[in-house]
């Protein structure tokens, strides 16, 4: 897109920021790619094909891409929603990075559907997305396309809820059990920024680290439980799954449920503090007895 | 290699009766990591405390178990035996095989299976038990009192008199605050400000109380007994070293109908001026919004204006170009006594209170309707009108004056639900006032209930009814306006059964009783909590009503809540008594069980630090040995936790331990379960 | 077949429940025996993971204990972990996981009579229910089975 190309080649040139991280064509799809000089600014692409979430590289565990200089990020919503977490958390301070807010128009993924070049849908988290084009960035790009439709991930949520218990936990259970335990979900989420994840405490370890179904079964609702509230519904984490684990819908429950009891959804504004971690006089507590 | 020993006592037939407790010794001896294990009677008694004693030093036991009541009887009293025979005492804990076991249930083998169980649970939680010792702090012996009034001055007092410094900091000119403004007080009809004064006076005069008049608190930084406080001391445009009360520069003031603040309005006073005649200190206050030169300065004129004040003052103490000044105080402990403001009626309402005036009173707009505060300096002597009560609008005397309760307070409507405590005393005291002054009037009170539960305030306000002829009407006054001459009251006498239109020449509003403003932001400074009408939050309702959960914060008086003299004079010693305790010990001695932060792998979120109740956690900066920053990780002051552990149950990778109750422990705990 | 024993892990606050399980043994109200409890400061003290990792070492059921809003000793931990809690009870239903078998309440220092009724109905319930960890698959080690 020329209208990115342009605003990272100046970026790059008032040595306002040292890396454009954005994407660059890859095979037949895009990667993420980090321009340091015009050449490669001017490869920077943008599409429904640019699912990475970029905001992961700036949290401090990522000291490779620190030692770049100071970045300028490509953003779609969810990213930026990331971004204001890691704010947010204090893992980044807004001045050192350029926000480039692009109005995103939703991601492809494979899959199928009518009316859509090839043989591609919209992922059902963006059809779910609160918010497509950021509000907290320092440039904004791109133009508004069509709306995402589909079933989204509400629906999905819906569907197992609506199950009977015994046949949500056989789902579960044995997406769990196909769990390798490689650890590629907490990787690339932007917002697991720990320098040793509570999975890697062994002394207690409350959390098995052989991938048996007890120890996943631990895995997986610790992860969920401790991005409720903070979760931007990026989709990475299932995207970067090898066993195919459905972690967006575990994680689009826990959105629905801060949402339902604590009037929260994720945005891009780092002022807004995560629910958990405040709390309410008049808290729900039906289930207490 | 663990060495742990299990002590089983019998509790007479307490335990013995349905817990076989030779049989969970005998359970426990086997029990990997236990060195010895015997059972006996009174484990508390002399005997027993010396058993075990003579047991850690006899087996080398690098912990201990003793499982028997609940540690809430006697944890401390096992905890000593094992300081006493060199063991840390955080090594020993308590198995509740009484309380939890043999008093609730009454099958013999289950309970005993049951409290064997128990006591395996926690001889696996003191394996993961550290020794911790106690932590020491050291205490500034200084107090710093916020607020001159009767309960500050009086927390002042005694602080002072028990042999502690006192930085006493007033916002206002003089301390006193609203006890100065009235002119008698219940249930005695003493006049407050000879009840008063004399102890102003002291402040004053004590050698060991430092009063900062005229000052606010700018900033507070630290912890219980390492307070450091700015106080902002206000310029008054008078130099305090030269200026010796003579009041010559209030006398030669051209500008001297400023509405004085004093006076609630219903007087002036000059541009510079002392507040009221026994001011403490006795110093005046260039008030630079009034000022005819200071005004003029705003204007942009060049050349000098006015100045009589200096001219007039024969020690040169007038200073133009004062400043506000800065002062840092060290202090161990705050006590917070800023008192109360009253509500306006008004449409004007600071925002965000939830606060709305009355369109049916008027909006203050009304003439000859006055509140509490105003009737007082009617009353009082040294007030606007000598002492006569007047009425505003014209100076006539009021034949009949009407007194409304409950303006405001009980009225959720209006954002403030709460009673106001003092009104129904001090409108039937307002009662008598008037009919002594005006034999021939007439005084009629509107009343919801009237509360009276002080010593000698019911026999106060029959006297009011019975013996000064007060007419009370039970109901509400559903509007005020103006007619001609006379304020128009229209009511409701629900006893009676019947409507009422009265002709008032005086109204007086007993309205509702509220915090200072810019209470929340000093609480703010303070790290204390208010509750939703800007009420300091005590500790504990029933049983910390002067402390509050900020460890070193005290409270007194009406900031608290509505309060009358007597209960603020009493929080004022109580919370003075709580200081005094609190600087009785060489060092400040704290319970370990605090949290503690593993900096090497806290990932500088700060969730612990939003969570502690306490704001017990801080940031600390991790350099290299270049001296560059690292990160900023989260600290836990051992000074102020408290120990609950919320913050390790928010952090997410448990990078701060709650020391005592450790995951390790809990682990342990958790695990002895199968 | 014996009659299921179940094993009831409790965490609970030692300024409220605690206490008050203590006022339930000094008026000597009789209970049932399955439940052990394991002493905190505060509900604030309690993170999901205790309530899984019992589930892993073979509780049946557990129960969570503390005091009521605004009674908390250390003034809202109990706020805290009343947020967590129901984010946790809504994440175990959605996986499937019988939120019945994690028994939520509040009980003050003077509640003994209380804590007996959420013991006793606590056992109830879990015996209901039916043991949660089943011991079949490799090792013997139990994999986690909470529904109903």
């Amino acid at each position: 897109m020329r209208e990115l190309r342009e605003l990272a080649a100046r970026l790059l040139e008032a040595n306002d920021v040292q890396v454009v991280i954005g994407w660059e064509e890859w095979g037949r799809g895009v990667r993420p790619a980090f321009a340091r000089t015009l050449a490669e600014a001017d490869r920077l692409v943008f599409d429904q094909r640019c699912v990475h979430n970029l905001a992961t590289y700036l949290h401090p565990r990522r000291k490779h891409i620190r030692r770049l200089g100071r970045p300028a990020v490509v953003v779609k919503g969810c990213d930026a929603r990331a971004a204001a977490g890691l704010i947010r958390d204090n893992q980044l301070r807004r001045e050192d990075v350029v926000l480039i807010g692009v109005r995103c128009p939703g991601m492809w993924v494979e899959g199928g559907a009518e009316g859509l070049p090839g043989d591609r849908k919209w992922a059902d988290r963006c059809v779910s997305c609160p918010q497509r084009t950021p509000t907290l960035c320092d440039h904004l790009v791109g133009e508004d396309g069509p709306e995402p439709d589909g079933p989204g991930l509400e629906a999905q949520v819906e569907r197992l809820q609506a199950l009977p218990m015994a046949e949500r936990w056989a789902f579960w259970s044995s997406a769990f059990e196909r769990c390798v335990r490689c650890y590629a979900c907490r990787e690339v989420c932007p917002l697991c920024f720990c320098d040793r994840c509570l999975a890697d405490k062994s002394v207690p370890q409350w959390i098995e680290s052989s991938p048996h179904q007890r120890g996943n079964v631990a895995w997986h609702l610790a992860r969920a439980l401790h991005l409720a509230g903070r979760c931007v519904g990026c989709g990475e984490c299932e995207r970067a799954c090898p066993a195919g684990i459905p972690l967006s819908i575990l994680n689009a429950r826990l959105q629905q449920s801060v949402r339902e009891r604590f009037e929260f959804v994720a945005s891009d504004d780092p002022s807004v503090p995560s629910p958990i971690g405040q709390f309410r006089v008049d808290d729900g507590q039906e289930f207490i007895r | 290699m663990a060495r742990i020993g299990v002590f089983v006592c019998h509790c007479g037939e307490n335990i013995g009766r349905t817990v076989d407790a030779s049989a969970v010794a005998e359970a426990l001896r086997s029990h990997p990591g236990v060195a010895h294990a015997e059972d006996y009677r009174y484990m508390c008694s002399d005997p027993g405390q010396t058993l075990v004693r003579e047991a850690i030093a006899a087996n080398r036991l690098t912990g201990v178990v003793v499982a028997a009541c609940s540690p809430h009887m006697h944890e401390r009293t096992f905890r000593k035996v094992a300081s006493a025979a060199g063991l840390n005492p955080f090594l020993c804990e308590m198995a509740n095989i009484r309380e939890q076991c043999s008093w609730i249930h009454d099958d013999r083998e289950q309970a005993t299976r049951k409290a064997t169980a128990i006591t395996r649970t926690l001889v696996e939680k003191v394996k993961a038990n550290a020794p911790l010792d106690t932590i020491r702090i050291p205490i500034e012996r200084r107090a710093l009192v916020i607020g001159g009034g009767i309960a500050g001055i009086q927390a002042a007092l005694d602080l002072a008199d028990g042999g502690a410094e006192v930085v006493l900091v007033e916002k206002e000119s003089s301390i006193g605050g609203h006890m100065s403004q009235l002119s008698e007080t219940f249930p005695t009809l003493d006049c407050s400000q000879c009840i008063l004064t004399p102890r102003m006076v002291e402040v004053a005069q004590h050698p060991r109380i430092r009063l900062y008049a005229y000052s606010e608190v700018e900033e507070v930084s630290g912890y219980i007994g390492n307070f450091e406080v700015k106080v902002r001391r206000k310029a008054r445009s008078v130099d305090e070293a030269l200026c010796n009360g003579c009041g010559a520069c209030t006398q030669a003031c051209p500008n001297r109908k400023v509405p004085s603040e004093f006076e609630c309005g219903l007087g002036k006073r000059p541009a510079i001026s002392v507040p009221f005649p026994q001011a403490v200190p006795n110093l005046p206050v260039l008030d630079r919004a009034r000022c005819a030169r200071f005004m003029a300065l705003r204007k942009g004129i060049a050349k000098a204006v006015c100045g009589k004040c200096a001219e007039a003052c024969t020690r040169g103490a007038i200073d133009f170009g004062q400043e506000d000044r800065f002062v840092t105080e060290k202090v161990g402990a705050i006590v917070v006594a800023t008192g109360y403001q009253l509500y306006s009626i008004g449409k004007e309402q600071p925002e965000g209170e939830g606060l709305s005036g009355y369109g049916e009173y008027g909006y203050g707009a009304v003439p000859d309707v006055i509140d509490g505060l105003q009737l007082e300096r009617l009353a009082s002597a040294s007030g606007p009108t000598g002492g006569r009560i007047v009425r505003p609008s014209d100076g006539r005397v009021p034949k009949r004056v009407v007194f409304l309760q409950c303006v405001g307070s009980r009225d959720p409507a209006r954002g403030i639900p709460y009673c106001s405590k003092i009104c129904c005393m001090y409108v039937a005291k307002h009662v008598m006032l008037y009919r002594h002054k005006v034999h021939d009037g007439e005084a009629v009170v509107f009343y919801m209930d009237v509360r009276a539960a002080g010593k000698g305030y019911d026999e106060f306000t029959r006297r009011a009814i019975e013996e000064e002829g007060a007419i009370y009407r039970r109901g509400r006054v559903a509007r005020l306006w103006r007619d001609g001459e006379v304020v128009k009251v229209q009511g409701f006498d629900t006893l009676a059964g019947e409507p009422l239109l009265l002709d008032a020449d005086l109204v007086v509003l007993a309205t509702a009783v509220r915090p200072q403003p810019g209470i929340r932001a000093l609480a703010q400074k303070l790290s204390v909590s208010c509750d939703q009408h800007g009420f300091i939050n005590e500790a504990h309702p029933k049983l910390r009503p002067v402390e509050t959960n900020t460890a070193g914060i005290f409270v007194a008086g009406a900031c608290q809540a509505p309060r009358d003299i007597p209960e603020s004079v009493a929080m004022g010693s109580a919370a003075a008594a709580k200081v005094l305790g609190l600087f009785s010990n060489a060092e400040l001695e704290r319970e370990p069980t605090v949290a503690r932060v593993d900096a090497a792998h806290c990932a500088g979120c700060f969730l612990c630090e939003r969570v502690c109740p306490y704001g017990a956690v801080g940031r600390r900066e991790v350099r290299d040995r270049a001296g560059r920053v690292l990160k900023v990780v989260a600290e836990v002051n051992p000074g102020v936790c408290q120990g609950c552990g919320t913050c390790q149950a928010t952090c997410p990778g448990k990078h701060v331990e709650l020391q005592g109750f450790t995951d390790e422990q809990i682990y342990a705990e958790i695990a002895a379960l199968g | 077949m014996a009659a299921f024993q179940p094993k009831i892990t409790a965490f609970v606050c030692n300024w409220c429940t605690y206490t008050g399980a203590d006022l339930a043994g000094t008026s000597r109200l009789q209970m049932a025996p399955e439940v052990r409890i394991i002493r905190l400061p505060c509900t604030g003290r309690i993170d999901p993971l205790f309530i899984i990792k019992a589930f892993e070492r073979g509780a049946d059921g557990v129960i969570v204990s503390g005091c009521h809003p605004a009674d908390c000793h250390y003034n809202h931990g109990n706020y805290h972990a009343r947020r967590r809690f129901a984010i946790f009870r809504d994440l175990l239903d959605f996986v499937g996981i019988d939120p019945r078998r994690v028994i939520f309440s509040w009980v003050s220092a003077s509640e003994g009579g209380k804590w007996r009724d959420v013991v006793d109905g606590a056992t109830a319930t879990i015996r209901e229910l039916g043991p949660c960890r089943t011991d079949t698959g490799d090792e013997g080690q139990g994999r986690l089975a909470c529904a109903s």
